[in-house]
């Protein structure tokens, strides 16, 4: 399988998402708003859930919102996110499983994507990522080095300062918007931040 | 309790000049609704014992130790320490203190140990639930489900009446994804709790994810329900659009059930557009959330149809 690319945006709002719930599960779909073919780019993030993870209704109804909202931006579904409570285990679930099945229902090259809690401490300098790719019906774990992040030191470093100020207190995920609907599951002032600060060869891909 | 060691949040940025009455009152509201701010509670708590310790009176002991468990919840050792010598200095023999040496073990995954605090609690008197409830926390914390699971079963079958212990196991079924258990323990909270939407609402969500034509309807109900005791729960009108819309698409009910049905499916969906439009008024922010649910709401009526 090919090469994936994760933005500047995608991963820091991944990063914040578990930061703002650091005792729950969390969860997430992955975007792009590149064209289909070639590498895949994952653009933005759309954080989900912090509670009740493998219940079925607002996760349906999430997907489906996300849907709709990805046709009128010309996005698309590329993937899905998951950070576990327990820091210790970082290996996808069931739900996550699932979950990821449906996307890649839709688009073939889908990743499933579990952050690795016991690795996001100030002094761990590599991504603490870890990729899963769809071969032969089941998810493997991709080869390190067909994931890109450009800019990693100047991500993380934005990821840790909007940390350090309190940004993470901003960011709605799906669960908050349901609890107070004016709330924007988009994100859209934090990604005017993350932009502010990230450097021009850091932009969106 | 899950504890992530690696979060240094020590410290938001949560500036307040408060008097420290207000600071105490804070404090209280915040012990009595058991809320897990911890952050918050820090920065409040260690400006109130440090700067103002000697006006607290007896309720400086309160204090230390609900700053002591949120100072665990937020890697702050150096404070949990200082507050838990100062208790254990006044209260020597207390088990209420012991079980927050424990907590601090925990913290420090000195499980082990822990455990050797709670037994030793447990020794001279079986009957502490907050021993017993920690040691069951342990399990969790260390990937055991199965094994929390069945020691959250025991305890209830002594403590029938522990809300907060019912509603753990359910959150510990729903992750084992064992729903028909977490359907009961729900029907438990539900029963002594009739007025609670959130229960009504979370067991619609569970019996709709266990899906099938009986379970859907049975999740209707109970999102319908749960909106009668909160018209302002969106999840549970969203729960009621999602599952009436499903019943009257299926192709075994009969054309009165499914009539009835779109008839539910249509109140909600219209309910939801004027939320969604009374929301998005003066915000530009979440112009998105509005189209999207618009369009979402559209679509869905054509299927049905």
């Amino acid at each position: 399988m090919g090469e994936v690319e994760l933005s500047c945006r995608a991963y820091v709002k991944m990063y914040l998402h578990a930061c703002l719930f650091p005792r729950c599960s969390i969860n997430g779909l992955l975007l792009s708003s590149s064209s289909a073919g070639g590498a895949v780019c994952v653009t933005d993030c759309v954080p989900l859930l912090h509670s009740h993870l493998p219940l079925a209704p607002i996760t349906q109804l999430a997907l489906t919102q996300v849907d709709v909202w990805c046709s009128q931006t010309q996005q698309r579904i590329v993937g899905y996110y998951q950070a576990n409570a327990c820091v210790s285990d970082s290996s996808p679930t069931p739900c996550a499983l699932k979950i990821a099945d449906k996307i890649a229902e839709q688009f073939d090259s889908a990743v499933l994507l579990m952050l690795d809690g016991s690795k996001m401490s100030p002094d761990y300098r590599v991504p603490p990522i870890v990729m899963y790719e769809r071969k032969d019906s089941r998810w493997t774990l991709k080869d390190k080095h067909m994931i890109m992040l450009r800019q990693w030191e100047e991500t993380r470093a934005i990821a840790g300062q909007m940390m350090e100020s309190g940004d993470h207190m901003q960011l709605v995920d799906f669960d908050t918007h349901l609890d107070d609907i004016t709330k924007d599951w988009t994100n859209q002032k934090l990604n005017t931040k993350i932009a502010e600060l990230a450097s021009p060869a850091n932009g969106n891909i | 309790m899950p504890l992530i060691p690696w979060l240094g949040l020590d410290h938001i940025c949560f500036k307040v000049t408060l008097f420290s009455t207000e600071m105490r009152d804070k404090l209280r509201k915040w012990r009595e609704d058991n809320f897990r701010n911890s952050e918050q509670i820090v920065d409040v708590g260690e400006e109130l014992i440090s700067e103002h310790g000697s006006k607290l009176g007896d309720d400086i002991w309160i204090i230390y130790e609900q700053v002591m468990i949120a100072a665990l919840d937020c890697s702050r050792d150096d404070l949990a320490l200082t507050c838990l010598q100062e208790l254990r200095k006044q209260f020597p023999d207390s088990h209420r203190v012991k079980r927050l040496s424990g907590m601090r073990l925990e913290a420090l995954e000195r499980y082990d140990e822990a455990n050797k605090h709670y037994d030793a609690i447990l020794q001279e008197d079986p009957t502490n639930t907050a021993a017993r409830k920690r040691k069951i926390s342990i399990l969790k914390a260390q990937g055991k489900s199965t094994e929390a699971i069945r020691e959250l079963n025991e305890y209830l079958e002594q403590f029938v009446g522990d809300q907060e212990a019912w509603h753990e196991l359910s959150e510990l079924y729903i992750n084992e994804h064992d729903y028909g258990k977490a359907a009961f323990c729900l029907e438990e909270l539900m029963m002594t709790n009739p007025h609670n939407h959130l229960y009504c609402e979370q067991y619609a969500e569970v019996k709709y994810t266990q899906g099938g034509l009986e379970n859907l309807e049975l999740s209707r109900k109970y999102f319908a329900q749960a909106l009668r005791l909160n018209n302002r729960n969106m999840r549970a009108l969203f729960g009621l659009y999602m599952s009436a819309s499903h019943i009257a698409a299926s192709p075994k009910v009969s054309a009165k059930v499914k009539k009835d049905n779109m008839k539910y499916a249509s109140w909600a969906a219209s309910q939801i557009n004027r939320a969604y439009k009374l929301a998005g008024r003066g915000t530009k922010e979440n112009k998105c959330s509005v189209k999207a649910v618009e369009e979402m709401l559209e679509s869905m009526q054509i299927t049905m149809s």
